[in-house]
């Protein structure tokens, strides 16, 4: 039996509100199935418009074999690319970000307009034709000062994705924010046992006590059930929508994307250890109220975020093998806001950076325990841990759809 | 069957060469007097012809050893025949590039060629009648300048003065000797220093002066004057024609010199009296000159000073380069960003420096 075969037996088999089989975790061919059957097909946060505010300035990305790049061209218009010359397949863009005026091939400068058009090739010949080798293009939206890209050849509609989530995130304005911190850190575990880590509170005490003293370890906040017959949380809706902001939950019926605006504990305004606002600059104009709590959106398999009213903390998840993970942290501040005046940088990123590195923490140890042979499958926690299950089902589900059409169509041919 | 093909084309079914893509392939060396020769290039591709002014220069790429140099030849050829180019250069004692030449280049090879370039040409400054004054191999561009009017309008009033060593020095003489046949109004006028014993010679001897101006040239204040040869000869013309109350703007001059060894400067010919300009290259510790219409990248090339490049039409931004002091007029092509000229960064082979300037290479 092919390994598609199995694993959509498996899948098909689980045991509901059970932890996945030892090699959905820890196997480097489950993980190639991984890629190829979510990560290369859906969409998939990359960064921030604010972080490539002008014409040239770009950001790379590694998601899986493909490096790519994206870029603000001369039209303003944010582009994705696949970083891999025409010519001999050498990485066009090799840093991390930077500005350029033109995307230079280092190896022989091989010269990309901002649109991705080769505009020089040096003495290739005169039945050379520049107009066949252009960069190719990777799907990309940006929406609300997030940008998602896709890879596949056909992108799923992007639509309902930016219909249900644009207007709760358009009065923060992230468009127009600016990075005040940014750090990757590599988990070693599987991508989902960094998602499972991240669907579920009920860590959070034992773990995050830096976190915890603002952020509530009620499953009604944290989970995907149960949030509006909170009557904290149904009195924080009603406020927030009061003054405009779209606040309750809502879920794609997929299950791949949610938005919420959860309240935080007591007075608490933002993720510092005081619970103060770490910004004196509100984040945004457009937010009339103070107390507004966290803006939840996770879209899966790459990002969950806190949106405050101070500051907005963006999560990127990547994997880089079936054991290991890069998780980007990006914590956004009004762009006017000056580090040192407005601001303490240790004091806006700290409780983010402890609370990572224990999730780090967590998640490898897990990793750990999940290879032993002993490993089985166990039970999630029903009040607590209903997120995680949520993110497992959709997990399941995107796998099983995708792997069966597969199959269907194999079979069609065969 | 045989199906011939024809390389025949029209020359408006043909693209101009560019300096940017295509090389210069030697077709013909022809020896023209005792240590001189003219070499002799077509484009290395073929259905490309020749776009220049008569009179200006081109800048080869020659790779002697251990270092290639950059040398400057004003084209000797003329552009109303524009299949090749040719350049006839004059070996000197203490010559590289040209000795190069001299020792390697031959039918087949092929040279890294820049421009043409420069302002020295009737075709800029126009007159009703000319007097071409020339010493040495000076006489190029007039040569040019003569060959194309011979084609273009041969009944061009030129007084063509030229001065050599000794008759058998003077470059071209029996090729102008034709012309004056064909030319009614090409008067030639030669001055030699020396004469050998037995050898015939009619013509004026010495070295020039206000006097054999006069005698030769007895209408030269009504001329447009274009003057090319060592400085000293430059020096001595214009004095006589400003002693004389010559209207000095009607008066040209391009400094025509060997290439000294050391530095490797590119010493382009200069139009107007432009001087060129020093480039101070702080990396490097080196000092260079900058030929005027130049750019920052051929003088670094010129003062051995390596900046990548690639496409040398300011569209890749390879040779983006930090300006320390010193103003460019940059004439890019999109390959860098508002940001990066805010900066100071300059891409070399588009900026052409407008004074002396200072770049971090």
């Amino acid at each position: 039996m092919d390994l598609q075969t199995t694993a959509l037996r498996q899948l098909k088999n689980r045991r509901e509100g059970f932890s996945l089989e030892q090699p959905f975790y820890i196997d480097q061919d489950y993980f190639k199935l991984d890629m190829e059957t979510i990560w290369y097909r859906d969409w998939l946060f990359m960064g921030h418009d604010c972080e490539i505010p002008r014409a040239g300035n770009y950001f790379t990305v590694q998601v899986g074999d493909y490096p790519v790049v994206i870029v603000r061209g001369k039209d303003q218009v944010i582009r994705a690319f696949h970083n891999t010359c025409r010519h001999r397949g050498h990485r066009v863009c090799t840093q991390d970000k930077g500005a350029s005026a033109k995307l230079v091939c280092p190896y022989h400068q091989w010269t990309y307009d901002l649109d991705g058009s080769l505009v020089f090739a040096r003495q290739m010949g005169e039945n050379f034709d520049k107009a066949d080798f252009g960069l190719k293009t990777a799907h990309c939206e940006s929406v609300a000062g997030y940008i998602f890209i896709c890879l596949a050849n056909e992108a799923p509609d992007f639509a309902p994705v930016r219909a249900s989530i644009e207007p709760y995130m358009a009065p923060h304005r992230l468009s127009e924010a600016k990075v005040a911190h940014k750090t990757t850190i590599i988990e070693k575990g599987n991508w989902k046992l960094v998602w499972e880590n991240n669907r579920e509170c009920y860590h959070c005490a034992g773990n995050h006590p830096e976190l915890c003293r603002t952020y509530p370890e009620a499953p009604t906040a944290t989970g995907v059930q149960g949030a509006g017959d909170d009557p904290f949380i149904a009195d924080h809706w009603a406020r927030c929508e009061a003054a405009g902001l779209p606040s309750t939950f809502k879920m794609d019926p997929s299950g791949q994307f949610r938005t919420a605006r959860m309240p935080l504990i007591q007075d608490a305004e933002s993720y510092t250890m005081s619970g103060k606002r770490a910004v004196k600059k509100p984040l945004s104009a457009d937010v009339p109220i103070s107390h507004i709590g966290t803006m939840l959106l996770f879209h899966y398999p790459t990002t969950w975020n806190h949106i405050l009213g101070d500051h907005a903390i963006s999560f990127r998840v990547l994997p880089i093998s079936a054991e290991e993970t890069a998780v980007t942290t990006t914590w956004l501040v009004n762009k006017d806001a000056v580090e040192g005046v407005d601001y303490d940088l240790e004091e806006l990123t700290h409780v983010w950076t402890m609370t990572n590195d224990q999730d780090r923490s967590i998640v490898e140890e897990n990793a750990f325990g999940i290879r032993s042979p002993a490993y089985e499958p166990g039970p999630y926690s029903v009040d607590h841990e209903g997120g995680v299950m949520q993110f497992v089902e959709w997990y399941s589900n995107f796998m099983i759809e995708r792997l069966q059409g597969d199959k269907a169509r194999l079979s069609a041919v065969a | 069957m045989n199906i011939a093909v024809n390389p025949y084309r029209h020359v408006d079914e043909m693209h101009p060469w560019s300096d940017r893509e295509h090389l210069l392939e030697c077709v013909a060396v022809t020896p023209e007097a005792p240590d001189v020769m003219t070499f002799t290039f077509k484009p290395n591709k073929p259905n490309l012809w020749f776009r220049y002014q008569p009179g200006q220069f081109v800048t080869l790429e020659i790779p002697a050893e251990p270092e290639p140099v950059m040398r400057t030849y004003t084209l000797s050829s003329s552009p109303s025949r524009p299949y090749t180019v040719a350049v006839t250069v004059k070996a000197q004692a203490d010559s590289i590039g040209t000795r190069w030449m001299f020792d390697n280049l031959k039918p087949g090879m092929a040279l890294k060629a820049f421009g043409p370039l420069g302002d020295f040409s009737y075709a800029r400054h126009p007159g009703k009648k000319y007097l071409f004054v020339s010493a040495g191999s000076g006489i190029t561009p007039m040569m040019s300048m003569t060959r194309d009017m011979s084609d273009r309008a041969p009944d061009s009033d030129i007084t063509f003065l030229n001065c050599a060593r000794s008759p058998d020095d003077i470059i071209f003489r029996w090729e102008l000797e034709a012309k004056a046949r064909e030319m009614p109004h090409l008067t030639l006028g030669f001055i030699v220093e020396q004469v050998s014993r037995g050898q015939l010679w009619s013509g004026l001897k010495g070295r020039i002066d206000k006097a054999k101006i006069a005698l030769l040239a007895p209408d030269f204040l009504e001329r447009t004057v274009f003057c090319c040869g060592p400085a000293p000869f430059m020096a001595t013309v214009r004095e006589a024609l400003e002693g004389a109350g010559f209207d000095m703007k009607n008066y040209h001059e391009e400094a025509f010199q060997p290439v000294k060894p050391e530095p490797l400067v590119v010493v382009a010919d200069h139009a107007d009296g432009e001087q060129p300009t020093k480039v101070k290259f702080a990396m490097s510790g080196k000092d260079g000159l900058c030929a005027p219409g130049h750019t920052v990248l051929q003088a670094a090339r010129a003062a051995g000073v390596r900046i990548g490049a690639a496409c040398e039409s300011g569209l890749c931004g390879t040779c983006k380069v930090m300006k320390l002091s010193g103003e460019v007029e940059m004439d890019h092509n999109g390959g860098i960003l508002d940001d990066e000229i805010d900066e100071g960064y300059i891409l070399a082979c588009c900026s052409r420096p407008k004074g002396d300037i200072e770049i971090e290479a």
